[in-house]
C-alpha cells in the first residue's frame, strides 16, 4: 500500500479495475483480476500452494474480496446489513393480525438477537393504525388537564429539555398469548419476538413537569398518539414521577416511524402498548379515562369471569436464544463445550438469578449472567454444557430483586387460567433431541 | 428461600456502568452536584421516598416491582445529571380553542361527551356504509385480507367464565355487551379510532347514531328499555347507561383509592401467579408430562430460514407513481377480494370494471359506489393521485 502514488489515491473512490492499474505491483494484480472474474475464487498467486483433499479453499484460495477494492465510502450514505443477512428480519403471520396488516405487529428475530440491543430496523412492530409518518414541522406536544400551568411543545423545544438515557426492552403483553393452550410455533421468533431492547433517550416527565405545578388532585395521566388509532392509556401519577419518560431517540438515532417518530412515552417495564408512539397529548385527571385499550383489550381475564385491569408491569421472565428451534444443535458432536444462553427480564426489577434444567423443571443449576444487569431490561445468561448428544428437557427460570419467580405453566394457569391472551410469563422449555433438533413443548404436571 | 451474593451482582453492575457511562462520570464534579441535590430531592421526586440503597430500596411500586432511587450520583448502574433542573422557558400555554380540539375523549361520568342524538336506524344505515365491510352484518365479524377483523356483537356475559381446556371447545366472548365495562369508551374509540381507514370523520350525531345500533345489536338497555329501530340515543340517555359487565375488573380503579387499590393488588404475586424456588427433586418422583405441538402454524412471512447465502438484489424498477397512495389509502380493503372490492392486479375484476370505460371507474372511485366511500374516504386526494392510484390497481394485473 505504501507504493500507492497519489493518483491512485484520488482513483480509490472511483473505479475499481481503473485503480488497480496504478498499483506498482501491477502484474499481479492484473492476472488476479481476470482470475477473479473467471471464478468466484481466484487461485492464490503470491502464495502458490499445492492443494491436499483436507486443505480447505477458503484458506488456501484468495477470496474474491481480497484481492480487488471493496465499494468507495460514498456508497452508502446510510449504512445497511450484509446482504448475507437477509434472512435477519421482521415476520409475521395472519393469525397475529386483527383483519389486516394495519391492525397487526411483526415479530423481532430473536434467535438471531446478539447481546441487549436490537437494531432499530429489527425491533418488532406493533400498530393498531398503520404506522404514522408524522412530519416533524406538524408535530406538538401538549400537556394539561390538572396542571397549574398547561403546555405546548414543538420537537425542538421537547428538545432542548436536559436528556437521559436508559436501556429498556419493550414488550408486548401478548408475547407468548398464542400458546396458553399448548405450542403451537416451533420458532422463538413467533414463541417470543414480541419484544426488544434499545438504549432510549428523552426527558424524564418528572423534571419536564416540575415547572407546571401538578394539581394534588391529580391521580392519573392519559397518554395519546396523534397516529389514526390514537392509543389512549392512562398512567398513574405515581409511576409518571418515578421512571417515566418522553422520548425522541433510540440507539443513538432519532426513533424509527415504527416506534412512534419523532416521539413515543417511555414507562420502562411496562406493557408495550402503554408506551404510547407518536406521542401527542397528556391529561391529568382525577379520574381513569377507561380507553379502549384498556378495556376491551390488553385486560386479564380469570377463570372467575373477573378481569385483571391495569395490569402494567411484565412480570419476570426468561427464554433460552441459543439453542432454539431456528438455532439448534444439529451440528455439534459428543464432547463439545457448547455455551447455553439466553434473555431474562423483568418489569418489576432487575434480574437477579437465573436457573436452568435440563430434565424438564426436575433438577435445577444455576447460570451465570453476563454484561450489563440493569433495571428493567433484557440480562443475558449464560451456561457452558458439555454436549453429550442425549435428549434433553431445556428450561430457564428467572427470579428478579423485587422477589418474583417465574412459574411453571401450571403455577400460572392455576391464577389466572388459559384466556387470560396477555401477561404470559411461564417457564419456557425446549425438547433437544438425540440429533440435535429443537422443539418447542411445554412442560405439565 | 435462596441465597444469592446480591453485592456481586450489584458490584459487577458498577463496574459495567462505570465503563459505560465513563464520561458522564467524570463530567459532574463534586461542587456542581452538592446544591442540585438536594433541589432535585425536594421538587421532583414526590410520591417516591428516597431511602440509602442504591439498589432496591425495599420499597414497592405503583406495579409491584422494585422502587430504586439516587444515591451518589447513581440510579442504579447509571450516573445521574443531578444539576438544577427548574424553571425551564420552553413552550407556551396552549389557547382553550387548542385544548378543546385535541381533548375529545370521553369519560364514564360524562366528561367530553358532546351534546347530540341519532336514532338505531340511522346508525344502521352509517353501518352497512361504513363499517359493515369490515365488521360484517350485526358486527359478526367480517374477513379481511389477513384474517377477521374484530366482532362487535354476539357474546353473552356468562361465556367470561369459560375456559377452553379439557373438552371444552367453547371460549369466553369479550364483546361490546358482554365485556367492555363502560359505555364513554365506545362513544370516544368510535369517533376517534373509527372507521379505520378514515378515522374521525363521524359527526357528534352520527357517532351516537352508530353507538346507539352498536348497543342495540349487543341488546343493551337503557333504563328498563329496550333499543329498538326507532330509538333515539342522546346525552341524557347515554348517562344512564349500565353496561353489563361494568363490575367485572378487578382491582377498582375509581374514587381516591384507585390508585392504592391497584398497588395492593399488584404487590401481591399470587394474584396473577408466582413460581418457587425448587432446586432437586421438584417433580417430586413423577416425569415431566411433554406436551408437544399439535397444530403447527409456520405460515410466515417472509418464511423462516438462517439461511446466509447471497441472495441477488431484486431487480426493482421505478416505483409507480400510484403505489404510495395505493399502499396508504387503498390496500386496506384493495388487497383482496374479502370486502367485494375488485383486488389490485386482479385483471379479471378489472377487466369487468372497465367494460363502462375508464372515465366511469374513476368517476365512480372519486364519488363513490356501494361500499366504496369516496376516494376511498381519503378526501384530501387530488383527482390526479385518485387516479394514479387506480392507474396502479389495474396496471399491477400481470
Ligand atoms: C377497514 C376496515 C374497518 C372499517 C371500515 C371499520 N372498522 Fe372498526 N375495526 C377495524 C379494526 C382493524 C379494528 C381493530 C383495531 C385495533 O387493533 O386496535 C376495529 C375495531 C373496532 C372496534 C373495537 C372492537 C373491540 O372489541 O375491540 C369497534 C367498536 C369498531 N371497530 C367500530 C367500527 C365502526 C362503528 C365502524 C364504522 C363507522 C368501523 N368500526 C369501521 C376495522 C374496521
Ligand atoms: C373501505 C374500503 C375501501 C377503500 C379504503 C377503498 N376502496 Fe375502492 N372499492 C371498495 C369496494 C367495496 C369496491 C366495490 C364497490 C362495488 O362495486 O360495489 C371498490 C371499488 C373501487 C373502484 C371501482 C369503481 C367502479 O367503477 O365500480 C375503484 C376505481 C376504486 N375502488 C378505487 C379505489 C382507490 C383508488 C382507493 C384508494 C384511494 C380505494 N378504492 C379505497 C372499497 C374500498
Amino acid at each position: 500500500m505504501n507504493k500507492m502514488t497519489k493518483t491512485s489515491e484520488q482513483h480509490l473512490a472511483s473505479n475499481a479495475d481503473e485503480s488497480v492499474e496504478l498499483i506498482s505491483r501491477r502484474n499481479f494484480f492484473r492476472k488476479a483480476a481476470v482470475y477473479s472474474a473467471s471464478a468466484v475464487a481466484a487461485t492464490s498467486i503470491l502464495s502458490p500452494v499445492k492443494l491436499n483433499a483436507a486443505d480447505d479453499p477458503a484458506i488456501v484460495h484468495e477470496a474474491e474480496w481480497g484481492i480487488k477494492l471493496g465499494d468507495p465510502v460514498t456508497k452508502n450514505r446510510y449504512g445497511v446489513p450484509s446482504p448475507y443477512e437477509h434472512n435477519n428480519t421482521r415476520r409475521t403471520t395472519s393469525l397475529l393480525a386483527s383483519g389486516d396488516d394495519y391492525a397487526s405487529i411483526s415479530m423481532c428475530p430473536i434467535h438471531e438477537q446478539e447481546g441487549i440491543i436490537t437494531p432499530n430496523g429489527l425491533f418488532f412492530n406493533r400498530v393498531h393504525g398503520g404506522v404514522a409518518h408524522v412530519d416533524p414541522k406538524g408535530y406538538r406536544l401538549m400537556i394539561h388537564g390538572l396542571v397549574e400551568k398547561p403546555l405546548v411543545l414543538t420537537l425542538d423545544e421537547l428538545k432542548r429539555y436536559p436528556s437521559v438515557s436508559r436501556v429498556h426492552f419493550v414488550e408486548c403483553p401478548a408475547n407468548g398469548g398464542p400458546e396458553w393452550r399448548g405450542p403451537q410455533f416451533n420458532s422463538i421468533q413467533f414463541a417470543k419476538g414480541m419484544m426488544s431492547q434499545a438504549e432510549w433517550t428523552g426527558v424524564m416527565i418528572k423534571d419536564l413537569i416540575a415547572d407546571l405545578g401538578l394539581k394534588p388532585e391529580a391521580k392519573w395521566m392519559l397518554a395519546e398518539g396523534c397516529d389514526n388509532s390514537e392509543m389512549g392509556r392512562t398512567v398513574p401519577v405515581e409511576k409518571v414521577l418515578d421512571d417515566a419518560m418522553i422520548v425522541w431517540a433510540q440507539n443513538g438515532e432519532a426513533l424509527r416511524p415504527e416506534q412512534g417518530y419523532p416521539v413515543r412515552l417511555m414507562l420502562p417495564g411496562w406493557e408495550g402498548n402503554l408506551q404510547v408512539k407518536w406521542l401527542k397529548r397528556l391529561e391529568f385527571s382525577k379520574e381513569p379515562f377507561y380507553a379502549k385499550e384498556e378495556t376491551a383489550k390488553y385486560t386479564v381475564l380469570t377463570p372467575s369471569g373477573k378481569a385483571i385491569q391495569h395490569f402494567y408491569p411484565l412480570e419476570v421472565n426468561s427464554i433460552i436464544t441459543s439453542p432454539c428451534p431456528e438455532k439448534p444443535w444439529t451440528d455439534l458432536k459428543k464432547g463439545d463445550l457448547v455455551e447455553i444462553q439466553g434473555l431474562a427480564w423483568s418489569g418489576q426489577g432487575t434480574i437477579k438469578t437465573v436457573d436452568i434444567s435440563f430434565d424438564g423443571g426436575d433438577n435445577w443449576v444455576e447460570a451465570s449472567l453476563k454484561g450489563l444487569i440493569l433495571p428493567k431490561a433484557w440480562t443475558r445468561f449464560s451456561y457452558m454444557y458439555r454436549y453429550e448428544g442425549k435428549p434433553l428437557l431445556l428450561s430457564s427460570r428467572a427470579i428478579d430483586d423485587s422477589g418474583h419467580i417465574q412459574p411453571t405453566i401450571d403455577q400460572e394457569t392455576a391464577v389466572v387460567g388459559v384466556e387470560a391472551v396477555y401477561h404470559r410469563n411461564s417457564i419456557c422449555t425446549w425438547e433437544v433431541t438425540d440429533k440435535g433438533v429443537v422443539n418447542n413443548v411445554h412442560i405439565r404436571s | 428461600m435462596f441465597t444469592l451474593d446480591r453485592k456481586k451482582i450489584i458490584s459487577s453492575a458498577l463496574v459495567a456502568s462505570v465503563i459505560l457511562l465513563g464520561t458522564a462520570c467524570n463530567a459532574s464534579t463534586e461542587t456542581e452536584k452538592a446544591p442540585a441535590k438536594t433541589e432535585t430531592k425536594t421538587e421532583v421526586v414526590k410520591t417516591v421516598p428516597e431511602t440509602q440503597a442504591t439498589a432496591a430500596t425495599g420499597d414497592k411500586g405503583i406495579d409491584g416491582g422494585a422502587v430504586y432511587t439516587i444515591k451518589d450520583g447513581m440510579y442504579t448502574s447509571y450516573a445521574v445529571n443531578e444539576q438544577a433542573k427548574k424553571d425551564f422557558t420552553f413552550g407556551r400555554t396552549p389557547s382553550k380553542t387548542e385544548e378543546a380540539a385535541w381533548d375529545i375523549d370521553v369519560m364514564p361520568d360524562g366528561t367530553g361527551l358532546p351534546e347530540g342524538s341519532g336514532s338505531v336506524e340511522d346508525g344502521d344505515e352509517i353501518y352497512e356504509e361504513q363499517c359493515a365491510m369490515c365488521h360484517g352484518d350485526f358486527g359478526s365479524g367480517g374477513k379481511g385480507s389477513r384474517s377477521t377483523y374484530p366482532t362487535l356483537s354476539g357474546g353473552e356475559h356468562d361465556s367470561l367464565t369459560y375456559q377452553r381446556v379439557g373438552d371444552n371447545t367453547d371460549g369466553p366472548k369479550r364483546v361490546i355487551g358482554s365485556y367492555w365495562p363502560q359505555a364513554s369508551t365506545l362513544f370516544w374509540y368510535v369517533q376517534s379510532g373509527m372507521p379505520f381507514n378514515h378515522p374521525k370523520s363521524l359527526s357528534d350525531d352520527e357517532t351516537y347514531a352508530v353507538v346507539a345500533y352498536l348497543l342495540s345489536i349487543n341488546e343493551i338497555e337503557i333504563d328498563g328499555e329496550e333499543m329498538d329501530d326507532e330509538y333515539v340515543l342522546d346525552r341524557e340517555k347515554f348517562m344512564k347507561i349500565k353496561m353489563p359487565n361494568e363490575d367485572g375488573f378487578i382491582p377498582v380503579i375509581d374514587g381516591p383509592d384507585g390508585p392504592a387499590n391497584v398497588k395492593k393488588f399488584l404487590a401481591d404475586p399470587n394474584n396473577y401467579g408466582n413460581g418457587t424456588r425448587c432446586m432437586k427433586d421438584c417433580l417430586e418422583g413423577e416425569k415431566p408430562n411433554i406436551v408437544r405441538i399439535k397444530t403447527e402454524i409456520n405460515a410466515f412471512e417472509p418464511p423462516m430460514s438462517v439461511e446466509r447465502s447471497f441472495k441477488e438484489a431484486e431487480a426493482s424498477g421505478p416505483i409507480h407513481p400510484g403505489q404510495k397512495v395505493y399502499e396508504s389509502s387503498c390496500a386496506a380493503c384493495h388487497a383482496t377480494d374479502a370486502m367485494g372490492a375488485p383486488p389490485s392486479g386482479d385483471k379479471a375484476a378489472w377487466d369487468t370494471k372497465l367494460e363502462k370505460g375508464i372515465d366511469v371507474v374513476y368517476a365512480n372511485g372519486i364519488n363513490g359506489i356501494n361500499a366504496m366511500p369516496p376516494k376511498g374516504g381519503n378526501m384530501t386526494l387530488t383527482d390526479d393521485q385518485f387516479k394514479a392510484a387506480v392507474d396502479f390497481m389495474i396496471d399491477s394485473a400481470k
